[in-house]
Parts: C-alpha cells; structure tokens; sequence
C-alpha cells in the first residue's frame, strides 16, 4: 500500500492534522491512533477513512464475545500458565544410600524437600534384649539364645508378618517349631522384657502393651484344631449337619407358635391378670428373636418346662388400658385430689373432655369374646362401617346409585361414621326385603301357574317373563337377558344380567322405601 | 506427575523405571506405569557357530563358566540372531537356544544380548539412565538373582536395580496383596501362595505340565489313526510350494531341498514346536464340566490346515483331550510314566495343604488366573468348575483381557516400579558396588 492517510488527505483536500512538526514527532501520535483502530476495519480502510466515520466503525467492528476468565488472577487480563514441570533428581530420606533417582516434579518447588514418600516408611519397635537380660530372664530350656536372636530378626525382618517369618523359618539343626511355638516364644520373650524392664508411661499404658502382646498357645491350637476337624468334615456329616440345623429350626418354630397361642389363650382368660402386654411386638423381630432364641436354647438343652406368666411388673402397666369405668375413676381420683376443685367438678370428666374436644367411645362388644378384651388405638378411618358379605355386592350397588362410595369416606369424623353405618344398614335392610318380596312374588306366580295347569287353562307365555325380577338364586339365562335388554345394556353373563335387572328396580325401590332412610341422613 | 503440592492419590510416582520379564516363550520389557510392555521378544534365539556346526547338541555357553568376568567372550564366536528376524528366519546352520529352563535361566550366556536387544534395539533407550526391575520365578536360586544383578549392574550399567518375584507381581497385577497365584506357562506351571506380598514357598508348587500338554499334542498329531497317517509337522520355512487338497488328501508339496541339508535339528524341533503350538492354540479346548466321551464327540469337528497343505477335521475328542491333560491324567499314562508332573488341581490341593489352615480362606477367596497358558480355550471355566467341587468359596480372578494375562507378571512390576513408597527398596550402585552379592538377598525377600 503505497497510498498513507496524507496522501488521501492531500487528494480529497483534506486540511492536514494540526500536529504537522517534524516527521519524527508527527509518527507518534499516528501510532497511537493505530492503536485506537477499532477491530474489524482492515488496515488500509481504516488509513483511508481514519477514526471520524463512526457508522462504518460500528458496522464493521465484530460482535464482541463475553471476556474469557481470568484464571491467573492478577490485575491485568493474563490468560492462565500451566505450571511448568521438570525433570529433576530427588532425595529419598527413606534410604540409607545417596540414589538420586528422577521424577518429573513441578518447577519452582524446592528441590530438598523431604520426599513425599518417605514419610511412609515406618518401622516397628524392634525388641533386643543383651545377653545378660537372656541368662537372667529369658533362658528357656527349649530355645538357644542363636535361635531365639534368629526368630528375633526374622520377625524384624518380615515387620511381624507371623505366617511369613514361619514360611521362612529354617534355623540349621533346630528342632520343627509350629507357628504357634514360634508366637508364644516372640511374644513371651517381649512380655518377659517389658514387665522387668524400667517401664516410663503409666501403668495402663503398661498393661495394654502387655495385652497387646498376650498370646495363649493352648488355646491357639485347640482352635486350629477345631478349624482342622471343621474342614476335614466328610460330605455326610455336613448334609447330617444341615438337616439337624433345620430340624432344630423347626423345633423352634413350632415352641414360638405355641407360646404365642398360649399368651392368647391367657390374655383372652385372664385379661389384665395374664400379666402379659398385650401389643406384641412381632416375634420375628430382632430384639424379640434373640431373646427367644436364648430361651430354645435353654429349653432345648434342659427341661422344657411351660413358661410361667410373668408377675406384672413395671412394664407392663404401661400397655395396659383400663377398662372404662376404672378409668374415670381414676381420673375423677386424680382430678378430685383437692376437695374443692371436687366441689365444682361434680362429673369431671365431662367437663374435661368437653373442654379438650375428647370424645369417649364405648368399646364395641363384638360377638366373639375372645377379642373383646382390647381394642387397640386405630384410625376411625379403619372402622367405616362395612356390608355383610353376602349381600355387599348388592348394597354397594345401592350406595352407587346414590352417588356414595362405599369404600372412601372423605371425612370420616365420629358423626359421619355413625350415619354411614346406619345408611349400610338400611341398604341391608332393604336388599333384603327385596329379595323376600321377590321371593314371594315369583312364588305366587308360580303357584298361580301350577293352579292354571291345574285347571286345564293354558296360560300364555308372555306372563311368566313379565316378572319384575328373576328369582334370586335359581335364575335362568333366558330370563335374566330379557331383563338385560330391556335395560338397554348390552349383557353377556347371567350374573351380570341378572344384577343389571335388579339395578332397574332398586332405583325404584330405594327411591319409594328409601324415605326413612334419607331421614336418618338428614337427622 | 508427582510433586510435593500435589497430594498423591494412588501412590504413585514414576522414575522412568525399566521392568523386564523373562518368560520361557518371551522376554518383556516396557516402562514402569505403562499398562502394556513396549517390547516383547522371544526368548529363543538363533545362532550360528563360526566352527563348523560339528558339535552343534553342546550349548554355546559351556565353556564360559571359568571366564564368567569376559561374557563377551562366546559372541565372537557365535552370531546371535535374536527378536523378530531371529529364529523364525531360517538360516543354514543356525540352532535355535532358550536360556530358560524350568521357568529359571539357565544359561546366562544369552542374556546380556536379549536384554541388549530389548532395551536398546526395540525400545531405543539407554539403561544405564534407568531403574530396572527384573522379575524371577519363585523357586529361583540365590545365584542366579546374584548373577542376574551382576549383568545388570556391570553390563548395562544401571543406576538402581531390583528382582521381584512373578507370584507377588501377579498378585499385585490384580490388585491384590494376597493371593493363590496359578501361573501357566509355556513350560511351566506353577501355583503361589502369597501373603502380604511375600510367596509362602513351603507352599509353592510348580512342574512342567505344559510340556506334558505339548508332547501330548505332538504324540497326537503325529502318531497315525485309523483315519489318518501320520501327519508331518514340516514348517513353511522348509516348503518350496504346494497345491491345494481335499480334506484327509495326502499333501502335494516340494521340500526346500536346498534348505534341508543346511537345517539343524534344534531349529527343526523348535519350529515344529511352533506347528504343534498353532494347533493347539487354534483347535484345541478344555471340558468344561470334567471329561465326557460323548459330550467331547458332540462338541464338532474343527478343520486345521498344516504348513504343508494337509487338511483335516479334528474331532471333539481329539481337541479336548488335549486340555484334559491339565485337569487329569489316565491311569495308563500314570501308570507307565512315574515321574508324571501334578495336574492342576493336585498342585492347588498341596499348595493349599501346605499354607495355614486360618490362610486357606484369604487364598481360596483370591486366586488369580495368570500366563499365557490359561488363556486355552475353556481352561478358567474348567478350573472354576474343579475349584468348586473340591473347596466351598472360590472366587476366581481371571482377567478378560488377554494382554494382561499374558504379562501379568510385566503389569505387577511396572506397578510396583512406579510407587512412590517402592523407591526406598531398590538396591543402587553405590550399595552393590559397597556390600556385593549379599545385598541382593537381603533387600529382595
């Protein structure tokens, strides 16, 4: 580009910049401009132009990217520097040599720092004894001293790593040792050191070291030898093993069923008096199962005598509820303790618990007796109020009909508990007159039939499929479809007919008998 | 990698370590912290004699014991040929050696050049500029580690030196401290005990087994059935062409005849060795639920073409008798043969024998399956299968991938190798050059 900025200047007449001294000065600030030169304006336009056309300077200068992070830190935009590393030798405190071996480490660190490695390179407390503590305290009429130094450095050797140093164990004309002659002169040769020697901590520490090195040969080796005979068990004695173990499985099982039935059976007699809590916790629990477990044991071994209830005790008492007359006498007791506050409390309880909200239910005698002794806490939710059985299909059809759902109460307070219970009930009531009604009914056709046969009348056949409803349970197919169809649904099986046909009189009934019903909903 | 503001996460810290594996089929060496070695060399050789090859059965070596200071001494006059155009290309007159025998070197004569070799020719480096970990066998002897560092400290001239046993690496390859290590081989089989990174040796067992499986083989392929002749393991090398045949047809070939007088017989019984190895490899297999004819029968044939054109189908019973011989032996062959070696099983049943009973569990719980040997078709299934007959918990470590288990023991030293808490254990130049031989000992446990 031979053309510069006063070149264009001069042709396009341009007045010079004011600056004009010598060439030299007049570069400078030429060179700060340049430096000014937005990004994006190539060199040569920009000369041309210069920094006065700011819509071209807006038009071309590149759409700015958001600033990289400033990972060095420091004032100034510095793009991150990886560390150097170098190649450098290190000092290895863990050895006793000079080797100076190399490693890539990161440049600046000093050079004589401790190697991070050596500091794993731990010993263990070697013990030695002198010759003099040998002869005085540790002669053994089994063991040479040239044995024992070499069993000592051996075990140094091997930092104590006993299956090791016994692999390796070959002391020239020396007798066989065991592993565990091997443990007990180690470990006695160290005891017999510490407790003759100046000891300088406490005498706990003493006595812990002392544990630590306590080893009981006898014992070691009777284990072993339990391990031996555990492992050279013939494939029958471990099958004859395993169906002793489940027999003896069962055994317990059936003494937990018997206990459990028995508890029962003394909780139902005696109540309270069985002295036995009444919320179990479930036998197959842990805390449960190893105390069972201890007393099998027991009886397995010995006699198996019948538990004896235990006296009520403390515990106990805790999970008893009274039943409800003592109660509020207990409470009026309590309530009643000074005489005055007696005086204004003439029924507390009343007062009480119409002052907290409770509400006291009698508990409900059902018809067994077995189970009447207790009724734990529950949700009221769990009590609604169910159908019996044999007729629940037809009674929920009825509370379906009436847009209730028999199954969910949203609200299930005391009140509307007790009236969901009265509405099942009339529904029971009324599925049950209907069925005796129609009973009746089809029986008095039929015997008209029967009398019109008897008379030699021919009845026609459109009578007997105009019964309201088929007969409850002996039902035919035939019928039940023409009750189908005159409901407009589409029925394929009888029993579905059938409860199809009953739905088109329900509606009808409910609705005629129905009335005192919806009046004990309303009350 | 390492420095002393970052904490270290694995312990490691690597120092450009060298670690070499010598095997009886290869020699291994790479860098520690490398997952593969870099070189992987044979460990036969060929080599030709100046002398006319007259006494061509003495080994080159034999009169280099009183000179033991000059090993130089027998290469000026026998030219090794040595890697991959080393005993594979045929030469008049060359022999083919293995310094290894019975999982030890035996002859050392060769070693310095397979090492040269491997470390200078393959991996271009410098040992005189390395740590380097040789592994060993566990039953090696006092002096040949002694002679081993010697090489190793006079000849390549190495900064710090120090000899692991292959049990422990392959132990440490699995990442585990102790371990029931059952290495296979090429020659040799062997089963270790390890504890705490230390081999148990009362429990170390170990015997040529694989060898018994090779002559097996060659017995079979060789001897003539009903079906077939004899087949003759002629190796390419010595074939000058042939001409396709039908299955079961006698071979059309030509012999090399140029090449046949010039053959010596340890070339020809390595490469026939190598014929019977392909079949093996590429045929033979391993039943998994112990010997049965008819389950062996209805397992199908497997075609097999030889060098020399011959091509036949081997039966089911055929290919899995020939991995029955690891699990077990007839009572034929035990019979005629008293100097049997154990079968696997038998070496596992002492080598547990002979450990601690309150170690059995810890061993049994971490046996680990290593050697290019192990990887026989159906071999870890089969040892899984007999393992659990005999002992209640087993669990196998039988890495999937067959580099590692082939260089098991490589991957142990190039872990250990590049430890940071290792580098305190190596003997340096300084400590042989002041205390000697004895050093080795004492330091390598």
């Amino acid at each position: 580009m031979a053309a510069s900025a006063a070149d264009v200047r001069s042709i396009l007449a341009i007045p010079e910049p004011p600056a004009a001294g010598s060439s030299q000065p007049a570069k400078k600030p030429q060179g700060t401009e340049r430096a000014k030169k937005p990004e994006g304006i190539p060199r040569e336009l920009y000369a041309l132009i210069g920094p006065h056309v700011p819509t071209l300077t807006a038009q071309f200068t590149k759409p700015r990217l958001k600033q990289k992070p400033n990972l060095a830190g420091g004032g100034r935009v510095k793009w991150h520097v990886p560390p150097t590393w170098e190649w450098r030798p290190f000092k290895n405190g863990a050895r006793s040599d000079g080797l100076r071996l190399s490693h890539w480490t990161k440049a600046g660190t000093d050079p004589e720092t401790d190697y991070q490695f050596a500091k794993y390179n731990i010993q263990g407390t070697p013990y030695v004894y002198t010759h003099e503590e040998y002869t005085r305290l540790l002669d053994d009429s089994s063991w040479t001293k040239e044995e024992t130094d070499y069993l000592f450095n051996l075990v140094r050797e091997y930092d104590g790593r006993f299956y090791v140093v016994h692999d390796r164990y070959e002391y020239p004309n020396g007798p066989q040792r065991s592993l565990e002659d091997l443990k007990e002169r180690y470990f006695g040769v160290c005891r017999r050191l510490i407790r003759n020697r100046p000891w300088i901590g406490d005498e706990a520490s003493k006595k812990a070291l002392l544990d630590s090195l306590t080893f009981d040969k006898d014992r070691e080796v009777a284990r072993k030898d339990y391990v031996a005979s555990l492992e050279h068990r013939t494939p029958e004695q471990i099958t004859e093993e395993d169906a002793l173990y489940l027999e003896l499985e069962k055994l317990k099982e059936n003494e937990r069923r018997f206990r459990k039935d028995r508890d029962e059976l003394l909780r139902t007699l005696c109540g309270i008096e069985s002295g036995l809590p009444d919320i179990q916790v479930d036998e197959d629990g842990l805390a449960g199962a190893t105390f069972d477990t201890k007393k099998k044991k027991k009886g397995v071994a010995g006699s198996v005598e019948p538990q004896t209830p235990v006296t009520p005790s403390a515990n106990t008492v805790i999970a008893l509820p009274q039943p409800q007359p003592k109660k509020t006498s207990a409470k009026s007791a309590a309530y009643g303790a000074s005489p005055a506050t007696h005086l204004l409390h003439l029924e507390p309880t009343i007062v009480v618990d119409a002052l907290h909200c409770i509400v006291r239910t009698e508990v409900e005698q059902t018809s067994s007796s077995t189970k009447a002794a207790h009724v734990p806490v529950h949700l009221r939710s769990y009590k609604i109020a169910q159908p019996k059985a044999a007729l629940a299909p037809r009674v929920t059809q009825v509370l379906s009909e009436l847009g209730i759902s028999h199954s969910r109460l949203v609200m299930p307070t005391r009140d509307n508990l007790t009236k969901f219970a009265a509405l099942i009930d009339a529904a029971q009531q009324l599925v049950e007159i209907k069925k005796a009604v129609d009973k009746h009914d089809q029986d008095i056709q039929t015997t008209k039939a029967r009398l019109a046969a008897l008379r030699g009348e021919t009845v026609e056949d459109g009578d007997v499929p105009q019964t309201p409803m088929d007969v409850d349970e002996g039902a035919v197919d035939a019928e039940g479809e023409v009750d189908g169809r005159a409901q407009s649904v589409v029925s394929t099986r009888s029993v579905r007919s059938r409860k199809q046909g009953r739905r088109s009189m329900s509606v009808s009934s409910v609705d005629t008998t129905g009335g005192p019903n919806k009046r004990q909903k309303q009350r | 990698m390492q420095s002393t503001s970052v904490k270290p996460n694995y312990g490691g810290d690597e120092v450009a370590a060298l670690v070499l594996d010598f095997g009886s089929s290869s020699l291994r060496a790479g860098y520690a912290g490398d997952d593969t070695p870099k070189a992987i060399v044979s460990t036969s050789f060929g080599y030709t004699e100046e002398q006319a090859a007259s006494n061509g059965d003495v080994p080159m070596g034999d009169e280099s014991t009183p000179e033991g200071e000059q090993p130089q001494a027998p290469k000026a006059k026998a030219k090794l040929y040595i890697g991959q155009n080393g005993p594979s290309l045929w030469r008049s007159g060359m022999q083919v050696g293995n310094p290894m025998h019975d999982g030890l070197i035996q002859n050392f004569d060769a070693v310095p050049p397979l090492i040269n070799h491997a470390l200078a020719e393959v991996m271009r480096c410098n040992p005189a500029e390395h740590p380097v970990l040789v592994t060993e066998a566990a039953w090696n002897t006092p002096a040949n580690r002694e002679r081993m560092a010697e090489i190793m400290f006079e000849e390549f001239q190495v900064p710090a030196f120090y000899i692991a046993n292959t049990g422990v690496l392959n132990a440490f390859a699995a990442g585990k401290g102790s371990a029931l290590v059952i290495d296979i081989g090429q020659s040799t089989a062997s089963v270790t005990p390890v504890v705490d990174g230390f081999v148990l040796r009362k429990g170390l067992q170990h015997c040529a087994l694989p060898q018994l499986v090779h002559a097996h083989a060659k017995h079979l392929l060789t001897s003539p059935t009903s079906t077939r002749p004899g087949i003759q393991l002629i190796p390419h090398q010595l074939i000058a062409n042939k001409t396709p045949v039908d299955v079961g047809v006698l071979p059309k070939y030509t012999l090399r005849e140029d090449r046949i007088a010039g053959t010596t017989d340890s070339w020809r019984a390595w490469a026939e060795a190598h014929e019977v190895d392909e079949w093996i490899q590429s045929v033979g297999g391993c039943l998994v639920q112990g010997w049965n004819e008819v389950f062996a029968q209805q397992q199908g044939p497997r075609h097999y073409e030889f060098p020399t054109g011959y091509n036949n189908f081997f039966t089911g019973l055929e290919r899995f008798a020939v991995g029955e011989q690891y699990f077990t032996h007839s009572t034929q062959l035990q019979a005629s043969n008293p100097n049997l070696p154990k079968t696997i099983p038998a070496l596992i049943m002492s080598a547990i024998g002979q450990t601690d009973l309150d170690l059995r569990q810890v061993l049994l719980g971490n046996v680990v399956l290593t050697g290019g040997g192990s990887l026989f078709a159906g071999f870890a299934d089969r040892l899984a299968t007999e393992m659990s007959r005999q002992f209640p918990h087993v669990k196998i470590h039988a890495p999937g991938n067959p580099t590692e288990r082939r260089y098991g023991g490589w991957l142990g030293g190039s872990i250990l190798a590049s430890l940071g808490t290792f580098h305190q254990l190596w003997i340096s130049r300084e400590e042989w050059q002041e205390h000697g031989k004895a050093i080795v000992g004492q330091r390598c446990k």
